[in-house]
């Protein structure tokens, strides 16, 4: 039996996706991108009609479109109101960074991007690769999630991606932990057990929120069970977008979180 | 399926609805609440006759209802959600604490006797997965009672499907449980479709039959390798994540998403597959089923496998029935039922299913089940590519002003059925049975008498969704 395996094993070989091709890649995350030379007031309006969770909206009458990251659920409207404006995007480089960097703007009578001001990393990401030579455990909390964001985060260990190879761990125990990853919305059950949680994660610590409704909620905000997103709950360092976010654009926030890119 | 839903003809009285369930060929289905038009509280009963006729009935209620508990256990939850949800006075319910919010006190059973000790575990768990709470009495390794305590991840989203536009709803129905997001979105469109008396064109039923059955072969890939994981056979767990990350890394290829997130929709489905693509899927699809097929024969005919799985985790017919069990879990435990089989909908209208069952109810029984179907899918998704009807992939959908419509899936983990009230173009109230908040308490049954340490195999061996369960 244990001849089969091995024999197994030697025969199918490795599938390990290199690193450099993981980092910022987003494939099958349905996540919009936009060609802003092609962009006009008629389609920015009428993609922010269709954006069911306002992730699409209009800033400074009219003059400015903005599509936070962070809300958007992939539901793909905007790719059909804005065909060939918005397509699926193939990288998404927004991840694993502080809130504000979540959210693009473009001029829409220019046609061009409006880059946000760089904003500084999380400072305790440098801490954590100095103290620990970028090693780095893991403690994931699902706050409330629709377990879909776990599925993803459960396959970064499968052998496409082994996350193992970066050093990085998910651990049993918050108290083994340098970093949480933690998805939402967090509900009001859930709140206090994550309080405890963070407040058992020994610092320096990191906490990244994870996938639309960790970020800001997503389709569930305001609803009445809901706490609201993590960072209604506990200090939150760095977002990782999607619904769910795909085992790239995971590998990507957690580095880009530490600030440890390959 | 799709019968006419009974305007209650037979049953003018919650006791007549009791005397009906005492029959053995009646099955309860689901007990929920709903405000009719005028805003008068109304408790619906869905019930199954046979095993191949769904009866719903609707009836005012105004006061106190005798509760359903007594003749069917199956119903304890649900009369528990309805009286927290809807205020509604259930007589004669042995347990009526909150189910849904946790604000209160909740009191565990006390299992008393000498040396019995409380072992609590969860919310947060040691691994990758969703929260919830157990509490069991032991004596030594020995479980004596479990109890769960679940509903951390209750997020009010029946509440928010209330006032969602009737179209843009399947993103929440997705979000219930977000590893059978498609099984989800296909009963909610179904059961629009249903209230609007709107026929899918047969190219979107057939895409839909793919979806489905793919998105069983994930998740029993996954389970049989959770279950290998469990019991610490590393290779095989690292085999499944592998076959099941090929299959993901297909459907990103065909359909753009991993998850088949955002594909149904009332009418049909969004997007069509190409004659060669539909034969490049086809062929992932029986590869990966030959491989996961070797793979399980090797797992099955290890002894220290065996030694494991077997005569572990006993779930029996007789609770099996009682507690309304549905899914794989279902007929590992000798009950011949599968939505697919016994109320055809969608493309399964035209096929012949045969339903692999078992009689032991261990954790080998539910393993074996998801091993056989797999393979069942896998032909099913073939068969379905090879033949793919011509023509268009949706019908538009002109949503009635008013109406009421219900559908049943079998989802990976069993029935799964949406009833949506529609109302001015929006939903007015959808309710969700899901087959998780159906099996969670049958888990504490199959525990008595097996030690601690078998708990996360046995919990896995049903792989029940919180999520799914919490809504």
């Amino acid at each position: 039996m244990i001849f089969d395996i091995a024999a197994r094993s030697l025969a199918s070989g490795s599938v390990l996706i290199p690193g450099e091709q993981l980092i910022g890649a987003c494939a099958g995350s349905r996540m919009p991108a936009v060609d802003p030379k092609l962009l006009t007031a008629a389609i920015a309006q009428r993609v922010v009609e269709a954006c069911p969770t306002s992730a699409l909206q209009l800033e400074q009458s009219g003059e400015r479109l903005t599509l936070n990251y962070g809300e958007c659920i992939g539901c793909g409207r905007c790719l059909e109101t804005g065909a060939g404006v918005f397509f699926a995007a193939e990288k998404l480089m927004c991840c694993g960074v502080p809130k504000p960097a979540l959210i693009r703007r473009w001029d829409i009578e220019t046609r061009t991007e409006l880059v946000a001001e760089q904003t500084a990393m999380a400072a305790n990401g440098e801490e954590i690769a100095k103290l620990l030579g970028r090693a780095l455990n893991i403690r994931q909390v699902d706050a409330g999630s629709c377990n879909g964001c776990e599925a993803e985060i459960v396959a970064l260990n499968n052998p496409y991606y082994d996350l193992e190879r970066f050093n990085i761990h998910f651990v049993a125990s918050p108290k083994h932990a340098d970093m949480l990853l933690v998805t939402g919305p967090v509900t009001r059950n859930l709140a206090e057990a994550l309080r405890h949680t963070y407040e058992a994660t020994p610092s320096p610590k990191l906490v990244v929120a994870v996938g639309a409704c960790g970020c800001t909620g997503g389709i569930f905000a305001g609803g009445n069970a809901v706490a609201g997103a993590v960072d209604a709950i506990i200090p939150v360092d760095a977002y990782i977008p999607g619904c769910p976010p795909t085992p790239a654009m995971l590998l990507t926030g957690i580095l880009q979180a530490l600030r440890c890119r390959r | 399926m799709m019968t006419a839903i009974a305007a209650g003809a037979r049953f003018t009285s919650v006791r007549d609805v009791l005397a009906f369930l005492r029959h053995d060929n009646v099955r309860l289905v689901s007990i929920f609440g709903s405000h009719d038009e005028a805003g008068a509280l109304r408790v619906h009963y869905m019930l199954e006759l046979d095993g191949r006729e769904y009866r719903m009935v609707g009836l005012p209620v105004d006061g106190p209802i005798p509760s359903a508990t007594p003749v069917t256990p199956a119903a304890a939850w649900y009369e528990r959600e309805l009286y927290e949800t809807y205020g509604v006075e259930i007589d004669g319910h042995p347990n009526l604490q909150p189910l849904l919010s946790h604000a209160g006190e909740y009191h565990f059973l006390q299992v008393e006797g000498n040396g019995v000790c409380e072992v609590p575990v969860g919310p947060v768990h040691a691994g990758i997965i969703e929260p919830g709470h157990f509490r069991f009495s032991v004596v030594g390794d020995t479980v004596l009672n479990l109890e769960l305590r679940h509903f951390y991840t209750h997020k009010g989203t029946e509440k928010l499907f209330e006032g969602a536009p009737v179209m843009s709803a399947p993103m929440l129905a997705e979000s219930v449980s977000g590893d059978n997001c498609f099984a989800h979105a296909v009963a909610y469109c179904q059961a629009v479709e249903n209230a609007g008396g709107v026929s899918v064109p047969p190219r979107g039923r057939a895409l839909r039959l793919v979806g489905l059955e793919l998105e069983r072969m994930l998740a029993h890939v996954a389970d049989l390798g959770a279950l290998c994981g469990d019991v610490a056979f590393a290779v095989p767990a690292a085999y499944t994540a592998r076959i099941k990350e090929l299959l993901l890394q297909a459907s990103t290829r065909y359909f753009g998403t991993r998850c088949w997130r955002g594909l149904a929709v009332p009418g049909g489905m969004k997007r069509d597959l190409g004659a060669e693509q539909a034969r490049e899927l086809s062929h992932v699809v029986s590869d990966a089923a030959r491989d996961f097929a070797q793979l399980a024969r090797l797992v099955l005919d290890t002894p220290s496998m065996q030694n494991r799985f077997e005569s572990t985790g006993i779930l029996s017919r007789d609770h099996a029935r009682a507690l309304g069990v549905v899914g794989p879990a279902a007929r590992a435990s000798g009950l011949k039922m599968d939505v697919r089989h016994d109320h055809p909908y969608g493309a399964y209208r035209k096929l012949t299913l045969e339903l692999p069952h078992y009689h032991q109810g261990d954790v080998m029984a539910r393993a074996r089940i998801r091993i056989d179907e797999t393979a069942i899918s896998a032909r099913l998704i073939g068969e379905t590519l090879s033949a793919l009807p011509a023509g268009a992939i949706s019908t538009p959908v002109t949503c009635p002003a008013a109406a009421e419509g219900f559908s049943a899936v079998e989802s990976p983990r069993g029935e799964l059925l949406y009833w949506v009230r529609i109302q001015d173009g929006g939903i007015r109230r959808c309710h969700i049975k899901s087959p998780s908040f159906q099996n969670w308490p049958a888990l504490p049954l199959a525990m008595p008498g097996n030690i601690i340490a078998d708990f996360p195999v046995i919990n896995k061996s049903f792989n029940l969704s919180y999520s799914g369960c919490d809504r």
